[in-house]
């Protein structure tokens, strides 16, 4: 009954996501082309300030685009490029996109793995402490450093740390330098205010997360019984209260890479100059550089699609409660 | 036409002030065609947007109010006894005040005076070494604040302080239209989608699912790219983008009160779709709406002066975002450039997530504020 139920549901989930991935696709052809200039204006008008003749360009752009086809023939072949691996060109760097992407795609991964396990811990262990204290000092100073931590900025607060430990106590280089190798002591170095400037408002949110989730678990039935029955305060806070409370945390963590963590590991690639994939795409958009920009929205767009996939799928296998409605 | 007409035209649409918001949205609707289509320019973009929030904020915000004084009151009491959501009360109506009455008595932002540049603040002072042209040699020159520019000046002279109030409006423009198009959308979206179930829900949740797929400030800065940056085409994309949360939330309500007495009450009285829909779901819903609207105007604000940091606001309007961009770029010399607008920020976002937090706290007959 179970067996088939949940495989009832991970094609369920499979089948929205393919409509979502189409969706995303849709919107995003759909935007381009409804834009006042197309590709080939941008294209054409970069050739044109290089000093090169733009009408001998024409004709390639036109093939290599298929601009001059009606609107349906360039969705299909849009489609069927992206889907066989053509991202298209990279005219600002002379290279495929999808190599572009293959070089600059760890920047970003270890800034967000890096802030996100560092936030995740220490979020939840103040989390955990504030709610099982509730109402003492402790728990008031960590509910008003969290109101801060989520009110703050975060790419102010990138701004703030370099002006404090770069600029005034020359603690650090204001920019990331990619001549260090990514395993060692020095890149996690340089890569401390970067992690701090991302990892201080998601930190803030799941300490929030953590601690009202687990308020709620305190004052349940369960709770009551358990500690009637003599378990060491040990074993209900950790075996009754977090178990119960960790489930939904681990949704928040996955929903928030896609809707806060992506736009702030962006700002914040731009501000100490990581070159991940938003400092690339950063780079595209003053370059008029389309192909790039559009390959990296819907990379991110079919990262979250895929996370969001992954969780449901996982809640649904750990917790036999969720009931797809 | 007669009283009792317009009551039982009023009772088709949902009550009276949907009778009077049709014929407003439709004149609305036909003046943008007018100035689409026919002739140019009756309004700008932004006099629109304010027109069409307008309209529904004194149909639906400010009407209600006044009718449910003693309803106000009581939730006036609940709010009181948080300090802090007083507080950030009072910022926002001094932010409010900074900015409608600040412009009239600072110069004018954009104006460049390469005579004052790097002035700091009152109170501070900085050195720097000028290229002296009659000795020919770099000279050690102090400069201290004055109350000229009580906030200093930036690396081209132009007066801090007016270029804060200037951004004071903007933020506020910005986080009270695009949240108020986006709470209205989300809104509509969420009833409907929850009222009406089935093919209808199905649809406008892959709808919802799909938009919820884009990072949302990748999503502004794709937009912005392609169609260029402008203050209203902004204010409106955040708007058309920032709906996902809004709908989410307000379905998961109506569907929990879709299935109460009162609904199937008027269900059996004969009450068509449309008037369950504003006149029983919409009001109940209310306090919920009134929460989320003030909880997404931070994150509102924060898109915006983001788009501006990065260099795809709006060029022509001095904002938050574009003064922090400038004070990045000569961080080592005029710091506060820097600090000013990000305080700023960080002090709006704080007054709106408290007045929030305490609206919630407030609107919960649960708790015990």
């Amino acid at each position: 009954m179970r067996k088939t139920w949940l495989r009832d549901y991970i094609l369920k989930r499979l089948f929205y996501a393919v409509i979502i991935a189409w969706g995303v696709l849709t919107i995003t052809f759909l935007l381009v082309r409804l834009g006042p200039s197309s590709p080939a204006d941008k294209y054409l008008t970069n050739l044109a300030t290089r000093g090169e003749d733009p009408t001998q360009a024409i004709a390639a752009i036109e093939a290599r685009y298929g601009l001059d086809a009606p609107l349906y023939e360039q969705y299909l072949d849009y489609m069927g490029n992206l889907l066989q691996g053509d991202w298209g060109w990279s005219f600002s760097t002379s290279m495929p996109v999808i190599e572009l992407i293959k070089v600059h795609w760890i920047y970003s991964f270890q800034l967000i793995l890096l802030s996100t396990i560092l936030a995740a811990l220490i979020g939840i262990l103040i989390g955990i402490y504030s709610a099982v204290r509730q109402y003492s000092k402790t728990d008031y100073i960590a509910t008003f450093f969290s109101f801060i931590g989520i009110s703050i900025p975060n790419f102010w607060l990138g701004v703030m740390l370099i002006l404090l430990f770069s600029v005034q106590l020359g603690l650090f280089k204001t920019y990331y330098d990619t001549s260090i190798p990514l395993l060692s002591l020095a890149n996690l170095k340089q890569l401390i205010l970067p992690v701090v400037t991302l990892g201080t408002g998601m930190m803030a949110g799941y300490t929030r997360y953590t601690r009202s989730a687990m308020l709620d678990n305190l004052r349940k039935d369960f709770v009551r019984t358990a500690r009637a029955k003599g378990l060491p305060e040990r074993t209900v806070i950790g075996k009754h209260v977090f178990r119960n409370a960790v489930l939904p945390l681990v949704t928040i963590i996955m929903f928030d890479l896609g809707s806060i963590v992506f736009g702030g590991a962006y700002l914040t690639e731009i501000i100490f100059g990581i070159p991940g994939l938003g400092r690339i795409s950063f780079n595209a958009i003053f370059a008029d550089d389309y192909a790039v920009v559009v390959a990296i929205t819907l990379i991110s767009a079919f990262l979250v699609l895929f996370i969001n996939l992954a969780t449901d799928v996982a809640y649904a296998y750990l917790d036999p409660r969720i009931r797809y409605d | 036409m007669t009283k009792k007409g317009i009551k039982r035209l009023a009772g088709k649409v949902g009550g009276i002030k949907n009778l009077i918001l049709i014929p407003l949205a439709a004149l609305w609707l036909l003046t943008l065609l007018l100035d689409i289509f026919v002739v140019e320019k009756i309004f700008d973009p932004l006099g629109y947007l304010y027109i069409a929030i307008g309209i529904v904020a004194l149909l639906y915000v400010v009407w209600p109010l006044y009718t449910g004084r003693r309803l106000v009151q009581y939730y006036w009491q609940r709010v009181k006894r948080n300090r802090l959501a007083v507080a950030g009360l009072a910022f926002i109506l001094f932010l409010i005040l900074l900015a409608l009455i600040g412009p009239l008595f600072t110069p004018d932002p954009t104006a460049a005076n390469f005579e004052e540049k790097n002035m700091p603040p009152v109170g501070f002072s900085i050195e720097e070494s000028v290229y002296k042209a009659e000795t020919g040699q770099f000279i050690t020159k102090t400069t201290s604040g004055s109350w000229e520019h009580p906030l200093g000046t930036d690396d081209k002279g132009r007066d801090l302080l007016a270029m804060i109030i200037s951004g004071a409006g903007v933020s506020l423009q910005v986080g009270l239209l695009a949240t108020g198009i986006a709470v209205a959308l989300g809104t509509l979206i969420g009833v409907v989608s929850a009222y009406l179930g089935g093919k209808v829900d199905n649809i406008l949740m892959r709808l919802t699912d799909i938009m919820m797929t884009f990072p949302f400030f990748l999503l502004l800065v794709f937009i912005i790219f392609i169609f260029g940056p402008s203050l209203a085409f902004i204010v409106l994309v955040i708007g058309l983008t920032g709906w996902t949360g809004t709908a989410r939330l307000i379905r998961s309500e109506t569907l929990s009160l879709r299935t109460r007495e009162f609904i199937l009450a008027a269900k059996a009285l004969g009450a068509s779709d449309g008037r369950i829909v504003l006149a029983h779901l919409i009001p109940n819903v209310v306090s919920l709406i009134v929460v989320i609207a003030t909880l997404s105007i931070p994150g509102v604000i924060l898109a915006e002066a983001a788009l501006s940091f990065i260099g795809l606001g709006d060029p022509s309007v001095t904002s938050w975002g574009m003064i922090l961009r400038a004070g990045q770029q000569s961080l080592d010399i005029t710091w506060w450039v820097a600090v000013m607008p990000g305080v700023m920020l960080f002090l709006t976002v704080l007054a709106f997530n408290f007045v929030g937090d305490g609206l919630r706290d407030a609107f919960d007959p649960r708790s015990s504020v």
